[in-house]
């Protein structure tokens, strides 16, 4: 043993072979499929989100007077600074796609079943904590379609029974959009949100440790085959491979599609034609088919179902008999969520 | 430090006996402490958030009444720049007879245009609509009944003033000033 590392050792005091046990979770086999790695896709797009956005907020500038002049200032002058703001909104994009994707590859795989019940919870609060990262982050280039989309969404909270009128204020810092406003909204972006994530991935991995991953067995696979690989490296090096065509991937749609930038916000004038994030054309079409009650109440009787869907779910099997009915409904559930996506685009109102 | 120290268990306490009561009890008055110290701490916390000036109003002077005949309107701007327009619907001395419009639709709080072709208030957010008196038509504000808020008017002596809210935002600062 070298000198340093005899040194280092007795300041961290664990060897080589015990950092391998302990990282060494047994991996089962049919991670080697692609869509059973979409996990691993959400983190690595956070950690690029995490690197880009520290870098963003070296020129960004939180206030109405200011936000749209400094995203400008990103995206035209600073250097690097379009592929930047490029990577970092199609990170967004991606890795809200990929915790979509994610959590239905663990639905229709039925993996939230008992034990695992408390990980969907979890699973669930992150994909709410991606969705206002995606929306708080759009917010803050201050362009027309973002200020009235953060006015519509500050007042469908409002509609909320009991607690929305107080949530509303509490996110726009007074009754309507102010010069407070965006502030809020950053700090909830760059230090709230990524904060919480951080905390609940780091729980969710702890489960997923805890439990082991869900074993499933496919047909085509010979019953003699070993059913587990090593993390360390293997299951490592599929990670390290997903990161890099990650990065081209962003690299490519930044260039190809750079992140533009809208007209100015205009407290004064909404635009005649106004759209979310594709991510939230669901319950945008869901809001002009329905009164606002209806639409606010349901929504939310919607995400509580899916909270609580591993309960639903075995009082459904229950009930009906059949081990498959959450399938189906996924799969009516699915064609909802494309067909009203589709909608939404394809029309100006 | 001895690593024994924290090792040694301590006897159970029976909380009916005199020395197993104050135990318990310095026990729960800690944790009380505690509780009540950081709760407080965030009570702060919730209540410097909490917006402090949500709702702030302010009351203008608008015109005076004889400037306004029935029928006519006036052009108005409210603190936050957005122009609004103030009308004589009938005659008398009180503040019914005159209406303004506000145009933010009270659905989702975008803002209305009119429409001159359909002779509507038109909402682009989620389709709603408004007759010249401000009554939904159409969209989601015509399912619910939500008509355009009317700003408060009040008559003081001679003047027509309005109630208009105070708190917007201001795009930049040389638009503010001009």
């Amino acid at each position: 043993m070298s000198v340093f590392s005899k040194w280092l050792q007795e300041r961290i005091p664990i060897s080589g072979a015990q950092l391998q046990e302990l990282t060494n979770e047994p991996v089962p086999n049919h991670l080697k499929r692609w869509w059973f790695a979409l996990g691993g896709t959400p983190a690595y797009l956070f950690v690029v989100q995490i690197v880009t956005g520290i870098l963003l907020a070296f020129y960004y500038q939180s206030s109405a007077q200011t936000a749209y002049e400094s995203v400008r200032y990103i995206t035209q002058e600073a250097a690097f600074g379009w592929y930047l703001r490029g990577l970092h909104k199609w990170a967004a994009t991606l890795m809200i796609a990929a915790v979509i994707l994610h959590q239905m590859r663990v639905y229709f795989t039925a993996a939230y079943q008992r034990p695992r019940e408390l990980n969907w919870v979890i699973g669930m609060s992150l994909l709410m904590c991606t969705l206002l990262t995606g929306f708080t982050g759009y917010s803050l280039v201050f362009e027309q379609l973002s200020f009235w989309g953060a006015t519509v969404a500050a007042n469908i909270s409002d509609a909320v029974p009991v607690v929305g009128p107080i949530a509303k204020e509490m996110l726009l810092a007074g009754d309507t959009y102010n010069d407070r406003t965006l502030s809020r909204f950053y700090i909830l972006h760059a230090a709230v949100l990524p904060t919480t994530i951080i905390l609940l991935v780091a729980v969710h991995i702890a489960f997923i440790r805890l439990h082991g991953v869900t074993e499933l067995q496919f047909e085509d696979e010979a019953d003699d085959r070993p059913k587990h690989f090593n993390f360390f490296p293997d299951h490592l090096l599929t990670e390290i491979t997903i990161g890099l065509i990650l990065m081209i991937v962003l690299s490519a749609l930044a260039t190809v599609f750079p992140a533009t930038m809208g007209p100015k916000a205009d407290p004064l004038t909404t635009p005649e034609v106004i759209k979310p994030e594709w991510f939230f054309y669901v319950s945008f079409r869901w809001l002009k088919l329905f009164s606002l009650t209806f639409a606010v109440l349901s929504t939310g009787f919607i995400v509580a179902a899916m909270f609580l869907w591993p309960w639903i779910d075995r009082v459904l099997r229950k009930l009906t008999g059949n081990e498959d009915i959450s399938v189906y409904i996924g799969i009516v559930a699915t064609f909802l969520l494309i067909g009203l996506t589709v909608w939404e685009a394809s029309v100006a109102h | 430090m001895d690593e024994s120290d924290g090792g040694q268990e301590l006897p159970e306490s029976d909380p009916t006996t005199r020395r197993g009561f104050l135990e318990h009890a310095a026990n729960l008055s800690m944790a009380g402490g505690l509780a009540a110290g950081y709760g407080m701490l965030g009570l702060q916390a919730a209540q410097y958030l909490y917006p402090a000036e949500a709702g702030q109003t302010i009351t203008q002077f608008v015109c005076t009444l004889n400037q306004l005949k029935v029928g006519e309107s006036l052009p108005y701007t409210l603190p936050s720049g957005a122009k609004i327009v103030v009308a004589r619907q009938q005659e008398g001395e009180t503040a019914d007879a005159f209406i303004a419009l506000s145009s933010v639709c009270p659905h989702l709080g975008c803002k209305v245009h009119w429409e001159a072709v359909n002779s509507r208030f038109f909402c682009p957010c989620h389709n709603g609509a408004f007759n010249a008196q401000g009554e939904p038509t159409e969209g989601p504000p015509a399912a619910a009944n939500q008509h355009l808020t009317r700003y408060p008017l009040t008559v003081e002596g001679n003047l027509l003033m309005i109630q208009v809210p105070l708190n917007s935002v201001h795009v930049s600062g040389s638009e503010a000033t001009a």
